[in-house]
């Protein structure tokens, strides 16, 4: 069974223009000490994906899902109070905005000490389990690479520079020992070597611990690196999702195809200092999303039956949602 | 920090000097003699001439009086009063006191009011307990003062004979004048039944404080309504929803305090509306407060004591203002500087 499986997310937002489809049938699965990537172009909507698993999304917009299961139970349709108890304890996010989404008021110490698991804490008294917390604590922010835990503790958010704050949202994350970890482009801020580090970290929790993570990103070649499976957003719609090297070997969806070939590494003969293959035009913006395939006006494939949204269709573990696939005889 | 307080020490500063010079300038403004109305010795005799002439310094240009003048407000001699015939000082540290004590109950009263109901309207947000608090802050936000005292009276006092009608406490009660915080000089007092009289002072001080603490509780609901309503939008209350944290922990742990800090400098700013409203109230109550008595000041046309008044008033203010900012600036751990982690 899966770990994670969500089925036809659908996340409806008010806008100036009214409600807008911002994730339109959205659906993947993790499975246990997996590592899943999730593709897509800025403002496709990565971070609202996250948002929804975990309910931090603002209460009047309307989330529907055929599914949304953690370990078989579904959590749009339990109580409040199990579904917090299940985030609280099970999974655990790094959000992508370390700057807005830690409480500005209050120290990084308190902030991370109120996240340790009390099921880690042996019995004792009030003081004692507060010395415990502080010392996972502590522990969680040495192996993120912070050394200087007492000011970084002492410290409000907004006094540390980013990459401190997201180094310490990633520790915040990882201190109630989740076994779920959905990292919102957690090294965005940080530069090439502390980033080989944290993910270094990530694939090192992954194999001792058997961590299944959500792992969102631009970059390509992090993901190539670390993930066993891959899921392509495009403007909130999944537009493939299946193992890594499946995919790699052989992308189906044009936006894939067009997605790999823009990362150097993957494209084969390229000449020094020529183009990257792009797609022609810009992810169009929310007010104008395309009806059928929101690929539609950039697909280098696209036909009069795109204007029809092409339903999902599946080879063994790899799904796909495109009219006409590459590499597959159309019908 | 430091140089935080130092502006705003400067500020307060300056400010005052500008104040001086206004309540200087008064006396040349208001008609009669400029001497008559800074001293506020009417008929002096020829020897009292000659010495407030020297103290005065009205030989010399209006720099070195004003210079004089300055020295003889910082010495407390702020002239006399044309009708009290006592020193303005005086009669000052009778009436504000009175003044002081009102408006700090009414605040007081205000903020126990204001707060805990702007945070229930914002958590209850579009649900009926929020509309029913929004539409009583209208109504009280857009009652005048004075006429919201009319009707208490009216009600409480003439029909119901619940409560007194005017004044501090009953003629009855013999409390010698020492702090001019009534209750302070209750328990200084011998002689008399103190309970009793604190009974009197509680019954007398219920209508013009409600009278006053109303407009000023429903601003306070609105501001801290809109500021919860703010916290809750953002991310890092919804990242702690996301976190598994339950409605209560999120509140008390990051809602409360993110939602009372930055309104913080707007609801002290509103004690010095209150104050305005406490002087035009005391004249609806008798109450003998620095408002009533600079009213009965402007209808004597007593200069000295619309002049010292006035200073005294919006000196007050401004310190009082000023302190309460560096001190919240203190308690904000949102202003801090940036520091450096080594990683
Ligand atoms: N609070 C919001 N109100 C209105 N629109 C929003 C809000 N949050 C996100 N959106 C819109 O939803 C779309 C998806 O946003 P999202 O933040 O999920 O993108 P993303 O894939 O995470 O991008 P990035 O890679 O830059 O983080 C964007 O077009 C964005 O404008
Ligand atoms: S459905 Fe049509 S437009 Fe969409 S990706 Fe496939 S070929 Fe392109
Ligand atoms: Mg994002």
């Amino acid at each position: 069974m899966a770990l994670l499986d969500v089925k036809n997310l659908t996340l409806e937002i008010d806008t100036a223009n009214g409600w807008i489809n911002v994730l339109d049938k959205v659906s993947f699965s993790i499975n246990n000490k997996e590592i899943r990537a999730l593709v897509g172009e800025s403002g496709s909507g990565k971070s609202l994906v996250v948002k929804a698993i975990v309910g931090a999304l603002p209460e009047r917009w309307r989330i529907k899902a055929d599914r949304m299961m953690w370990q078989g139970e579904d959590l749009l349709n339990m109580r409040q109070d199990k579904r917090r108890k299940i985030t609280r304890e099970q999974i655990a996010v790094v959000y992508q905005n370390p700057a807005t989404s830690l409480d500005p008021s209050a120290t990084l110490g308190d902030q991370i000490m109120e996240a340790v698991s009390s099921k880690l804490l042996s019995r004792g008294w009030f003081w004692q389990k507060q010395q415990q917390r502080e010392k996972i604590a502590i522990t969680h922010l040495h192996k993120v690479g912070i050394r200087d835990h007492k000011t970084c503790m002492d410290s409000y958010p907004h006094q540390l520079s980013d990459d401190v704050c997201q180094k310490f949202m990633i520790a915040l994350a990882l201190v109630s020992q989740p076994k779920l970890l959905i990292a919102d482009d957690p090294t965005m801020a940080m530069v090439p070597s502390t980033k080989i580090q944290i993910l270094k970290l990530f694939k090192h929790l992954n194999q001792t611990r058997g961590l299944s993570i959500l792992f969102v990103s631009h970059d390509l070649l992090s993901i190539f690196s670390m993930a066993d499976s891959l899921t392509v957003l495009y403007c909130g719609q999944t537009v493939e999702t299946g193992k890594m090297d499946k995919i790699l070997k052989r992308p189906l969806h044009p936006y894939t195809q067009a997605l790999l070939d823009s990362a150097p590494s993957f494209s084969k003969g390229l000449e020094r200092k020529t183009d990257l293959p792009t797609l022609e035009g810009t992810i169009p913006p929310l007010q104008h999303l395309p009806i059928g395939c929101r690929l539609g006006p950039r697909c280098p494939r696209a036909q009069k039956d795109c204007v029809k949204t092409p339903e999902e269709r599946r080879i063994h573990e790899h799904f796909y949602r495109c009219h006409f696939p590459i590499h597959r005889p159309t019908k | 920090m430091l140089n935080y307080t130092i502006r705003r020490l400067n500020l307060l500063f300056f400010t005052l000097l500008v104040l001086s010079v206004v309540s200087f300038s008064l006396a040349f403004l208001f008609p009669g003699d400029s001497l008559t109305n800074l001293s506020g010795v009417k008929s002096p005799t020829p020897i009292q001439l000659a010495s407030l002439q020297e103290s005065y310094k009205v030989d010399s240009n209006y720099f070195w009086q004003y210079i004089a003048y300055l020295r003889l407000l910082l010495d407390g001699d702020w002239g006399i009063s044309f009708t009290s015939q006592q020193p303005l000082l005086d009669d000052l540290s009778t009436t504000l006191p009175a003044t002081v004590e009102l408006s700090t109950y009414a605040f007081t009263l205000a903020i126990l009011i204001g707060v805990p109901c702007g945070i229930i309207a914002g958590l209850k947000h579009h649900k009926i307990f929020d509309f029913s608090i929004l539409s009583a802050s209208l109504l009280g936000y857009s009652v005048p003062v004075f006429w919201l005292a009319l009707i208490l009276i009216q009600l409480f006092s003439l029909q119901l004979s619940l409560l007194p009608l005017s004044g501090r406490i009953s003629l009855y009660f013999d409390v010698p004048i020492q702090s001019g915080f009534i209750i302070y000089d209750i328990f200084q007092a011998e002689n008399i039944d103190k309970t009793a009289a604190l009974r009197d002072v509680f019954f007398h001080l219920i209508l013009p404080t409600l009278s006053i603490a109303i407009m000023t509780g429903t601003i306070i609901i609105r501001i801290v309504r809109r500021s919860v309503l703010n916290v809750l939008e953002q991310d890092y209350i919804k990242a702690a929803y996301g976190r598994g944290q339950t409605n209560a922990q999120v509140f008390w742990k990051h809602g409360l305090r993110n939602s009372l800090l930055p309104v913080l400098p707007l609801i002290v700013t509103q004690f010095t509306t209150l104050l305005t409203n406490a002087m035009i109230v005391e004249v609806i109550f008798s109450w003998p407060g620095i408002g009533n008595w600079l009213i009965q000041a402007i209808y004597q046309r007593d200069y000295p004591a619309i002049r010292g008044g006035m200073l005294m008033v919006s000196s007050l203010v401004i310190m009082f203002t000023i302190s309460l900012d560096i001190l919240i600036r203190v308690i904000d751990p949102t202003k801090g500087r940036k520091i450096r982690v080594a990683v």
